[in-house]
């Protein structure tokens, strides 16, 4: 009745929110983000008079990416190469 | 009580003792262990713990019946055990504040404060929801006029809980675990596993509302564990659901029995998570603000000092989340709850 795996547990979940953030973290600012309209400094001014919107929810997607990459970097390369060396010598 | 009696008659005279005679001669005197008051009046004044308890067991364990056991008697052990007493006593104190720093212990307490018929009426109105009239949960002003805290779940049966969620928790995991065992399919892993996988859906749901509201700029000032009540009540239609699936029905969930029964708890869940989570994530359609929910302009706040101007387009970005939400997101985590 219950199809619940056994290994089912914290590992995958663990693995998968790791590779989610990497995703997040690898977006390039100038070459991808800001070609889409999603730049920081696009979606912060809209022109040089108006203050910054920062209520829509684009712009606090912008703001939520850009804050994930420049929190995460740094622990993602710890996490990153830990990672690395586990899955190497476990398989 | 029948007494057997006795063939011969009793004697005409009372006898002489009948109560018990302590057959050894003690030889260490009757002696009352002398309390030292230090060591006992320092858990009263030091850690303020409701010591009412304590002094009066210390003060009957320094008065022990010489017959208790050899070892109690003596007045070197009993000032070890006002010893070891007192530290348990001191441990207990630092563990209490330790513990109160990581969980909040009197906010819990307040969603414990349950009473029977809440709890009886929570349940029906997680399975009937559709003939409730008043959903906002009732608030009480405190006596300095600040702003009041919301009654607990004992005098108002629309705020939440923690007793039904959490109970319904474990009753989900251990009536998972019994079905696969009914079906042959058991191994005690399963229990951690439902757990786990339980346990990760709720986690799951309490990011997507918390990502909802900073996505959407609610100024919600709803608790974390506001959330994890309202998570909590589909189990009692996930229980429901596997219950009835496994009585009535013979083909499991994918039975005819087994839709019905699911498509029903799975509407009253989405339309009683609709009505509470409305006070929650559309936090401005509180009585004092009036009757006009629409205001007239639909640009995006210009920066101004007003926090507050919600305008139409984000009030219709959360009814839509607030929609998707109770029946998109429900319907996704009961389907596979219900496995």
């Amino acid at each position: 009745m219950a199809l619940f795996l056994p290994s089912f547990g914290f590992g995958n979940i663990f693995y998968a929110s790791i590779l989610l953030v990497n995703a997040i973290a690898v977006l390039s600012e100038d070459r991808f983000l800001a070609r889409i309209g999603w730049g920081t400094s696009a979606a912060a001014d809209p022109g040089f008079g108006g203050a910054p919107d920062t209520t829509s929810v684009k712009a606090r997607l912008v703001n939520l990416i850009a804050s994930v990459r420049t929190l995460m970097r740094i622990p993602l390369i710890f996490v990153n190469s830990l990672l690395i060396l586990y899955l190497l010598i476990l398989g | 009580m029948h007494r057997p009696t006795y063939a011969n008659p009793p004697p005409a005279h009372s006898p002489p003792l009948h109560h018990p005679v302590p057959q050894h001669v003690s030889s260490v005197p009757h002696l009352r262990s002398p309390p030292p008051p230090q060591s006992q009046s320092q858990p009263q004044q030091h850690y303020g713990y409701p010591t009412g308890a304590a002094p009066a067991p210390s003060a009957g364990g320094a008065y022990i019946h010489p017959g208790f056991g050899g070892f109690m008697s003596d007045p070197t052990a009993q000032m070890g055990f006002q010893v070891g007493k007192s530290a348990v006593m001191a441990g207990q104190e630092y563990v209490e504040q330790n513990f109160n720093r990581y969980v909040n212990v009197s906010a819990l307490k307040h969603y414990f404060n349950v009473s029977n018929s809440y709890v009886i009426n929570k349940l029906f109105l997680v399975l009937f929801p559709w003939r409730h009239r008043p959903w906002s949960r009732q608030q009480r002003l405190s006596h300095n006029g600040q702003d009041g805290f919301f009654l607990p779940p004992r005098e108002d049966v629309n705020s939440p809980d923690m007793y039904i969620p959490v109970m319904a928790f474990v009753t989900y995991i251990l009536l998972s675990t019994l079905l696969a065992g009914l079906h042959g399919a058991f191994h005690p892993e399963l229990l951690g596993s439902a757990a786990t996988y339980a346990f990760l859906v709720v986690v799951f749901e309490i990011l997507v509302i918390k990502l909802a509201i900073y996505l959407l700029g609610i100024n919600s000032e709803s608790q974390l564990l506001d959330l994890l009540a309202y998570s909590g009540y589909k189990f009692v239609g996930i229980i429901v659901t596997l219950t009835a699936t496994e009585m009535l029905g013979g083909m499991g969930r994918s039975g005819f029995i087994g839709l019905a029964v699911f498509f029903y708890t799975y509407q009253a869940n989405a339309f009683f998570l609709l009505r509470s989570l409305k006070y929650v994530l559309l936090p401005d359609h509180s009585p004092s603000q009036g009757g006009n929910v629409f205001l007239p302009d639909s640009a995006p706040n210009t920066g101004s000092n007003v926090p507050y101007t919600v305008s139409r387009t984000q009030r219709q970005n959360r009814s839509y989340f607030l929609f998707l939400y109770s029946y998109g997101v429900q319907l996704f985590f009961m389907w596979i709850l219900s496995r």
